[in-house]
Parts: structure tokens; C-alpha cells; sequence
């Protein structure tokens, strides 16, 4: 448990270090910090997933000045989680108190997953930050090239974590 | 009281969220400078529309109120004038009666209950009868010009024969001048009358108003029944073809003023002896 709390906290000084500051263009501007909350353990109940999004949500937001974007944008996304995982096949796991990764539950449906989410979490903070002047274009290409960047490096972080040791 | 525990016990997760999701929303709208005007401008947006559509609502339901009161402040104005002054709403015209030193004249305001303009003798009711005073051979006005003469009164309502009425007669005074001819109506369109006996070496215009004269006693001097609108000389005749087109628009008639005479009875008399 030790040893997660620690990489959680590496991805998260990864976020604030280097994925918040990407200077190559204003459509880059990946969440990888949300793999905190897609590989959170199966077992735990509602509430402390909640507490926990809005937890790390405010953490996020304290680093880039958007009082309430990142917050609101976790509770979204840890809800969205919870439906989605409600229709797939996890009771095993659950059972077992095991994380959601790509060791436990599958290449394919960890990424069927983390696609959703990804894409899901990084529509709904461009669409908060651009309220009331929202350039669906610019919109979309940000969410688009941001995903794919943050789902780049979700798949690298869990290569370096469980694809090794499978090997 | 346990059941309502109970529901908030199952529904925890979703209180939890809703409540979270509304602080996020505070902290949004207000620490964030971009989305706070965003949210000020909608709201205030949304405020003025609201209160549009409140007041729109509101002076609406009070429009028949202020009708009345209106017809009322009207007719009051022209009783209260010293000369007997009627400013008319458009403030077009002005009526005086100086040969009184109290008001010949004073309105009693009333509304159409009824009225044809397609017959070639038309007639209207309104709602005042007898016990408002109101009788036969009185005039009615409305707050364009002249209306028409009261037939018959029961208890509350009053015949009034419309302008649009070929047994309609009323000598007409052209630029505040009496020209001792006939105005009548030839069953045509509900918007014109016309002049009989107009002599060609008369100075009138197309656009001249045409006003009540001195020669009633039904209506004020100078309450407009319309403009000149078209005015043909006819061959192998002294006289003008005169059209005059109605200042009241008998389609949409719905408030009038029934003029009463006080000193009617005083001054049929008084020409009935000379004559």
C-alpha cells in the first residue's frame, strides 16, 4: 500500500512538474494525474471514492488556479467510474480488494475504460475553463491531442509498473 | 422521521455528490474572474428577461383597469376645464366651447358592446342606459372624433346609430367654418362619408379637417369627424364631389363618451321660439 500511496504521489508531482508546464501548443495540455482515480481500489465504498475525487480534485486545482474546475471535473469523472465498472464484469476483483490496473483486470478492458474516462474528464474541464465563450473547434482538437497525450502516458506509467514485472 | 433517515442513508452517495458539485460550483463562479462574468452577465441576462416577462404579464391584467381609469381621467378633464376644453388623447386637437362660463357639455365614459360597420344602416350598443343619465338624441364620441347619436336607452344599455348609418346627417364645419350642407354616408366604405352641395367657389383643400359646427346641440363645436380625402369638380355641375375620410375607425371601436347636454331642454326652447 506504501509503495501505491508513493507512485500515486509521483504521478501527481509528475502532473504538476512537467505535464502542467508543456509549452509546445495550447492543445497540449494533458491530465495524467486522473490515473490516481481510474486505478483506485475496486473494493472501496461510494463515499470514500467521492471524498477522495474531490480530495485530489481541490489538490489539482490549488496548482493551476481554477478554484473548483478540477474538483468538480473528479466528482464527474469518479461517478462516471462507478457506472462504468457497475456494467463490467469486476466481482473477482472486488472480492479480492485489488486496484483497477492493467495487471488485474486486462490490457483491453483497462483501456476500454481509461479511454472513456480520459476523454470524458478532459471535455468536461476544457468545456468548465471556456464557459461562455466555448470555440467548439478549439474545444474539441484540445480534448482530442490532451487525450492522447494523457493516454500515452497512462499506457507508458502502466508499462513501467506491471508490464515488466509480467515479464 | 426514520424513514426519512433511511432514505438519506440510501441516498447518501448521491447527497454527498449533489452537495460537493455545489460547492464546486461556488468555488467556480466566484474565484474564477472569467467564469464570474461569464455567470454574472447570464444571470443578469436571465433577471431582465424574467422581470420583462413579469411586467409584460402584469400590465396586462391591469389593462382594463387602466382603460377605465383613463375614460374616467378623460372625461373629467373635460368636465373640469373651465371652458369646456376637450385635449384629445393624441393631443391633436382641441375643442373649445367659450360661450359658457360653466361646461356646456360634460362625458360619460362608456365601452361597445356591440357594433356593425357591414349594413347600410349601422348601429352600435354600449353599456351605459337610463340609470347613467344617458338618453336618446345625445351624441357619442370616442377619443378619434365624433361616433354617432344615441336612438334609444333601456335600464343599462343604449342604441346609438353609427356614423356608417345612411339616415345619418350632420352638417359639418370645414376649417372651423359652417357650411350649411349635408354629411352622409353612401353605404360604401366603412372609412368615408361623404360631402353633399360643396360649391366649386369654396376654398377647400384635400386634408382640411372636417369638425362638428355650432349648428347642434348633440356634440361640442369642433370635435373632428375627419380630413377632406378627395375632392372632384363634376362637370355640368356648381358643386364638388367631396370625400372625407373618417377620423374614427368604426372596425375597432370600443371606448366612447356619450356628450351631455345640461342645458339642452333651455336651449331647444329658446330656438323653437324664434323659429
Amino acid at each position: 500500500m506504501l509503495n501505491k500511496i508513493l507512485q500515486w504521489l509521483l504521478i501527481f508531482a509528475l502532473q504538476v512538474v512537467v505535464f502542467n508546464h508543456l509549452d509546445f501548443s495550447s492543445y497540449l495540455v494533458p491530465q495524467v494525474f486522473i490515473l490516481i482515480l481510474i486505478t483506485l481500489p475496486l473494493h472501496l465504498s461510494k463515499i470514500n471514492q467521492i471524498l477522495i475525487a474531490f480530495g485530489i480534485g481541490l489538490l489539482a486545482d490549488m496548482f493551476v488556479s481554477t478554484p473548483g474546475i478540477h474538483a468538480s471535473a473528479c466528482l464527474s469523472l469518479i461517478v462516471l467510474r462507478m457506472f462504468l465498472f457497475s456494467r463490467l464484469d469486476l466481482k473477482e476483483q472486488q472480492s479480492n480488494r485489488m486496484f483497477f490496473n492493467v495487471k488485474n483486470v486486462g490490457i483491453s478492458m483497462f483501456f476500454y475504460s481509461a479511454i472513456i474516462l480520459v476523454v470524458f474528464y478532459h471535455l468536461y474541464v476544457f468545456g468548465l475553463e471556456s464557459i461562455g465563450a466555448i470555440n467548439w473547434v478549439s474545444l474539441l482538437l484540445t480534448t482530442l491531442f490532451s487525450s492522447t497525450l494523457s493516454l500515452l502516458a497512462i499506457g507508458s506509467i502502466q508499462y513501467i509498473s506491471y508490464g515488466r514485472q509480467s515479464e | 422521521m426514520q424513514r426519512l433517515l433511511a432514505f438519506i442513508e440510501q441516498n447518501l452517495f448521491i447527497i454527498l455528490v449533489v452537495i460537493l458539485q455545489a460547492v464546486c460550483a461556488f468555488l467556480i463562479f466566484s474565484f474564477n474572474p472569467y467564469q464570474q462574468a461569464s455567470f454574472s452577465n447570464s444571470a443578469a441576462k436571465l433577471t431582465a428577461n424574467t422581470n420583462k416577462i413579469s411586467n409584460d404579464v402584469t400590465d396586462y391584467l391591469d389593462l382594463k383597469t387602466q382603460n377605465q381609469l383613463l375614460q374616467s381621467q378623460l372625461a373629467n378633464q373635460f368636465k373640469s376645464t373651465g371652458q369646456g376644453t376637450l385635449h384629445y388623447l393624441n393631443d391633436t386637437f382641441v375643442v373649445r366651447d367659450t360661450a359658457f362660463s360653466k361646461p356646456l357639455f360634460s362625458l360619460a365614459p362608456a365601452q361597445v358592446v356591440y357594433n356593425s360597420v357591414h349594413k347600410a344602416d349601422n348601429i352600435f350598443i354600449i353599456n351605459k342606459g337610463l340609470n347613467h343619465g344617458i338618453n336618446k338624441n345625445m351624441g357619442v364620441i370616442s377619443s378619434e372624433g365624433i361616433a354617432g347619436i344615441v336612438l334609444n336607452s333601456n335600464a343599462n344599455f343604449s342604441t346609438v346609430m353609427s356614423m356608417l348609418n345612411t339616415n345619418m346627417n350632420i352638417t359639418p364645419s370645414i376649417n372651423g367654418e359652417e357650411y350649411f350642407t349635408e354629411l352622409i354616408w353612401n353605404n360604401e366604405s366603412p372609412y368615408c362619408l361623404k360631402i353633399k352641395n360643396i360649391n366649386k367657389l369654396e376654398e377647400i383643400k384635400v386634408g382640411d379637417l372636417v369638425t362638428t359646427g355650432k349648428s347642434s346641440l348633440l356634440f361640442p363645436s369642433g370635435i373632428p369627424i375627419g380630413n377632406v380625402s378627395s375632392l372632384k369638380k363634376k362637370n355640368n355641375s356648381q358643386y364638388f364631389d367631396t370625400d372625407v375620410k373618417l377620423s374614427t375607425n368604426f372596425r375597432a371601436l370600443e371606448y366612447v363618451y356619450v356628450v351631455i347636454n345640461h342645458h339642452k331642454e333651455e336651449l331647444d326652447l329658446m330656438i323653437e321660439n324664434v323659429e
